[in-house]
């Protein structure tokens, strides 16, 4: 930035947030061009659909291509470089499988639009991970949630209203918090910049602030004690929206965070405020599995198991290491691929994606569906730790990591969330292994075949990135 | 290469099994057996072949997919290919392609475990094995119940042991140790316990030794008669190999303070064992209880400190692996026929069927410590290891239950083979040849390391230097 030009913005300030406009200005040619396509069949589905996912495909190329650079744009407010790309490629591998799940379902005059606000929410997310000001987080937020409101209550289904509005309420109260927060650091501070925050004296006010920034952030992670709204929402909205929260509104949210912890507390004082965090980690991994036992619908199921994995992902950043952080990204990128495959799983086996799957459903797959079953069982051995997938070789990284900072008991809580996991999982394994009486057992399948390739794609990276966990160096969050 | 082909060959072969069709299952037997005679084959000519390496993780430590022969898992692995060979002749029923299928992925996982020279690649492969024997369970249908026991009950040693390697991994840089010779000895007074408890709860579970054990006479009664010959026989020694390749050399001093307690468990084992064994009334469960009591010998082996007891162990090891999978695939063979094995609704089978009656005498005998076959020859080694290294009461206390397995191995036999016949028993014929010839190879290897078991014994002694690190 020349001085010059003062705090003004210049050109390569927006060429910073160039991927996050692209996901954000394809919505409109999708509507667009969606307005001169009235027929009903696959195509207009496939329209919008495609667009959607060459639109998200130019944004990753465009971030890939930014990645060797790190660049504070608009007064340090957003900050493109590593870190912030790998969280945005993940937001975006994210939403790309999401539209594929999403392709055969719902009514064909709603899917311009549904898609229109998956990239609006997605773009939300990509904000959010390159947030390095008070005003952007909030921004960013906003962004993601207000489209994903609209997502939950899509349905006709009166559960979906429920959970919309239950969504909406919760969610509003966790943004409260967050602004909250917010307002009183700037009162402690004089500044909304992440860098103005790190170089602050301590003061009751901004540990006041601190602490009620991280409520919000708890609140949206879905840790323990501020998870009771998860399952809920998770329950009532369309399956493919309910993938897509449960991967991107918590990468965005997890990249606010590690920014914070990292880099936007006073050096000596982050290791006392983010205990409760930890605490709430440890509680997450011990009740999110807890409660999950007695789920018997995939989506409530695999709410709880994902309130349980981000206590997983949180813990790795316990001590504020540079290798925790790659570790957690290396984790959330194996978590992405294993429940995306998950969810994609229980869509090839719904007619619309809107039903209720439960586990009875699974009884005998292995027999009637052997691919399907041999692909969710690797998901669900994934998510439950167990070789040969990214779910073991993720864990004992971040069992290392934790034990070589100093937090060993948060790697015993680890081990015993892990333990109580195992009959969560290979609950839906064994069903799927028993011989079942096909007459009993309903088998309906997805109107659209798209999801098999997200079943593939995420099945290989499973396995694959178990065998090489690959995770880049180059991701320590800047404030400057 | 060789070694990895161990490893990969059966995991695959076995997964493409699946591709095969359901209604003509002897194709799907018939190469998975061709293909455990050939890694037998493999290992036994294979043994000079140098390790395969491929680095995994170089930070928080370093790690490899480090695969390689020692003089130990040889052993193993040779005694691995031969049971599953055996006990996929006798695969027989609806689902014999799947179990065979399980049985080579369950083969191919403990030779990743046997081969495995770095710890966190030992720690994949033994949560690995779980899966196959889980999902055989589960396919069984009625026995929720013991599946789940199974799981968790493996699960949670296992977790242990993910842990302890974590930290094993953190305080020594690297766990790619296993059989290195220049790899530090100790781990430091402040971690060592915690590590060597960990490692310990994996494999006590899996031994498993009282009072772990409670999941294993349930999930040997319910597995098919082939899948619990390979699992009484080879993956319950997986955690005394444990204790061998990794206790002894790195966590020596922990191994010499928790001997009491594990002298304790041990001679626990074999009492309880030997004394449930004389009371049951399945044939199945007499022999999961004679396992306890003698997998307790091999642990007060195993934390004796002495190479002679080592080597005890390691015949011991393998004998109890020839004759359990032997005990295993005869009763299974005598309940494939007379649909019980309670052994009071059983008797005179021996008159009309004296091939089935010869087979389950000599592995009777070999289990019960008759001089000349192989369990024998690891007992006397054991013991005198032991009373020479000073535990002479011990060594006294563990003779009783040798005496006691005479007696209920006897009266399994008598049960079964002697008598009156009785008439409401179906008649069925003499034990076929698939069935004997995956007997006679069991047989004719106990037999062969009773009479000369000095190939093991050298294999420990000349690798004694390092995994005898005490004495």
């Amino acid at each position: 930035m020349s001085p010059a030009f003062g705090s003004f913005p210049v050109g390569a300030d927006y060429l910073a947030l160039q991927p996050m406009a692209v996901v954000a200005c394809t919505p409109l040619a999708i509507l667009f061009v969606d307005l001169f396509l009235t027929g009903s069949g696959n195509l207009r589905r496939g329209v919008a659909v495609g667009i959607a996912i060459v639109g998200l495909v130019f944004a990753g190329l465009i971030e890939a291509g930014q990645y060797p650079h790190d660049y504070a744009a608009f007064g340090g407010a957003f900050i493109q470089g590593g870190f912030s790309i790998v969280f945005s490629e993940i937001v975006i591998v994210a939403t790309v499988a999401t539209l594929l799940l999403s392709a055969g379902v719902g009514r064909t005059d709603q899917v311009a639009g549904t898609t229109a606000l998956l990239l609006w929410s997605a773009s939300g997310a990509m904000l959010m991970s390159g947030a390095a000001s008070l005003m952007t987080v909030f921004l960013g937020l906003e962004l993601l949630s207000l489209g994903l409101y609209c997502l939950c209550a899509i349905s006709a289904r009166s559960t979906a209203r429920e959970a919309a509005l239950k969504y909406l309420i919760l969610s509003s109260m966790a943004s409260g918090f967050l602004l909250y927060g917010s307002a009183l650091l700037f009162g402690a501070t004089g500044s909304v910049t992440f860098a103005a925050l790190a170089a602050a004296p301590m003061t009751p006010l901004f540990a006041l602030g601190a602490g009620l920034f991280l409520v919000g952030i708890a609140f949206k992670l879905s840790l323990v004690p501020f998870h009771a709204w998860t399952p809920d929402v998770y329950e009532g909205a369309p399956l493919p929206v309910t993938a897509f929260m449960s991967v991107v509104t918590k990468a965005g949210t997890l990249a606010v965070f590690a920014r914070f912890a990292y880099a936007a507390l006073p050096a000596g004082h982050a290791g006392a405020i983010l205990i409760p965090i930890w605490v709430a980690a440890a509680l997450s991994m011990l009740i999110g599995n807890l409660a999950a036992l007695a789920q018997t619908d995939m989506k409530r199921l695999l709410a709880y198991s994902g309130i349980a994995q981000v206590g997983y992902i949180v813990a790795a950043f316990a001590g504020q290491t540079a290798l925790g952080l790659r570790y957690a990204l290396l984790y959330l990128a194996g978590y992405m691929f294993m429940n995306l495959g998950a969810f994609a799983v229980v869509e090839l086996m719904s007619r619309d994606g809107d039903a209720v799957v439960g586990l009875p459903r699974f009884a005998g797959l292995a027999y009637r569906r052997p691919w399907l079953a041999a692909a969710m069982t690797l998901f669900l051995i994934g998510l439950a730790g167990l070789p040969p997938t990214i779910g073991f070789t993720g864990k004992i990284l971040i069992l290392a990591v934790t034990t070589s900072a100093g937090y060993a008991w948060l790697a015993g809580v680890l081990i015993a969330g892990t333990a109580i996991s195992a009959y969560v999982y290979f609950k839906i394994v064994r069903a799927m292994f028993v011989h079942a009486d096909p007459a009993h057992v309903r088998d309906e399948r997805s109107r659209s075949s798209l999801p098999w390739l997200a079943v593939g794609v995420c099945a290989v990276l499973t396995f694959a990135l178990g065998l090489f966990p690959l995770t880049p160096s180059n991701v320590l969050p800047l404030v400057k | 290469m060789i070694v990895t082909a161990l490893v990969l060959a059966p995991i695959l072969v076995g997964l493409a099994l699946y591709a095969l069709p359901r209604r003509d299952p002897g194709i799907a037997k018939g190469a998975a057996a061709t293909l455990a005679a050939l890694t037998f084959a493999l290992a036994a000519f294979g043994s000079q072949v140098p390790d395969a390496s491929v680095r995994w993780l170089s930070r928080p430590f370093a790690a490899s997919f480090h695969l390689g022969f020692g003089p130990i898992s040889y052993w193993l692995v040779l005694l691995l290919a031969l049971v599953t060979f055996s006990a996929l002749l006798v695969v027989r029923g609806p689902r014999t392609r799947e179990i065979a299928a399980q049985l080579l992925v369950l083969q191919g996982a403990m030779n990743g475990l046997f081969l495995a020279k770095d710890v966190l690649l030992f720690a994949l492969f033994w949560d690995l094995m779980l899966l196959p024997v889980f999902l055989v369970l589960v396919a069984g249908g009625t026995h929720g119940r013991t599946a789940w026991k199974y799981l968790l009950y493996n699960l949670a040693g296992g977790l242990a042991l993910l842990l302890a390697t974590a930290a094993f991994g953190v305080v020594s840089g690297t766990t790619d140790v296993i059989g290195s010779p220049t790899a530090s000895a100790g781990i430091g007074a402040s971690w060592g316990a915690w590590i060597f408890a960990g490692f310990a709860v994996a494999f006590l579970i899996k031994t498993p030794v009282f009072p772990f054990h409670t999941w294993m006479p349930e999930t040997y009664a319910d597995l098919p008669p082939p899948v619990v010959a390979v699992v009484s026989a080879v993956q319950s020694k997986a955690g005394l190999y444990g204790f061998l390749v990794i206790g002894v050399p790195f966590l020596g001093p922990e191994m010499a303070q928790a001997r009491p307690l594990m002298f304790v468990l041990g001679l626990g084992a074999l009492l309880y064992g030997a004394f449930v064994a004389l009371a049951e009334r399945d044939a199945k469960r007499v022999v999961a209880y004679s396992s306890l009591s003698h997998l307790g010998l091999i642990l007060l082996a195993v934390f004796s400190g002495s190479s002679l007891a080592y080597a005890g162990a390691l015949v011991y090891i393998i004998a109890h692996g020839l004759f359990s999978a032997a005990l295993f695939i005869v009763l299974g063979a005598v309940e494939g026929r007379e649909e019980t094995r309670d052994l009071q609704r059983l008797g005179g089978l021996g008159a009309r069927n004296p091939q089935l009656a010869g087979a389950l005498m000599l592995a009777a005998l070999a289990a019960l410590g008759l001089p000349g076959l192989a369990g024998f020859a690891g007992e006397i080694l054991i013991l005198t290891g032991l009373y020479r290294a000073g535990f002479g009461w011990p060594a006294v206390i563990a003779l009783l239950p040798i005496v006691l397995a005479a007696a209920y191995m006897l009266r399994v036999f008598q049960s079964i083979m002697n008598g009156p016949e009785h008439p409401d028993l179906p008649e069925r014929r003499d034990l076929t040849w698939l069935e004997g010839l995956a007997v006679a190879p069991l047989v004719a290897a106990f037999v062969w390391l009773g009479i000369d078991p000095a190939g093991v014994i050298a294999a420990v002694m000349a690798g004694g230097a390092h995994v005898a690190g005490v004495r």
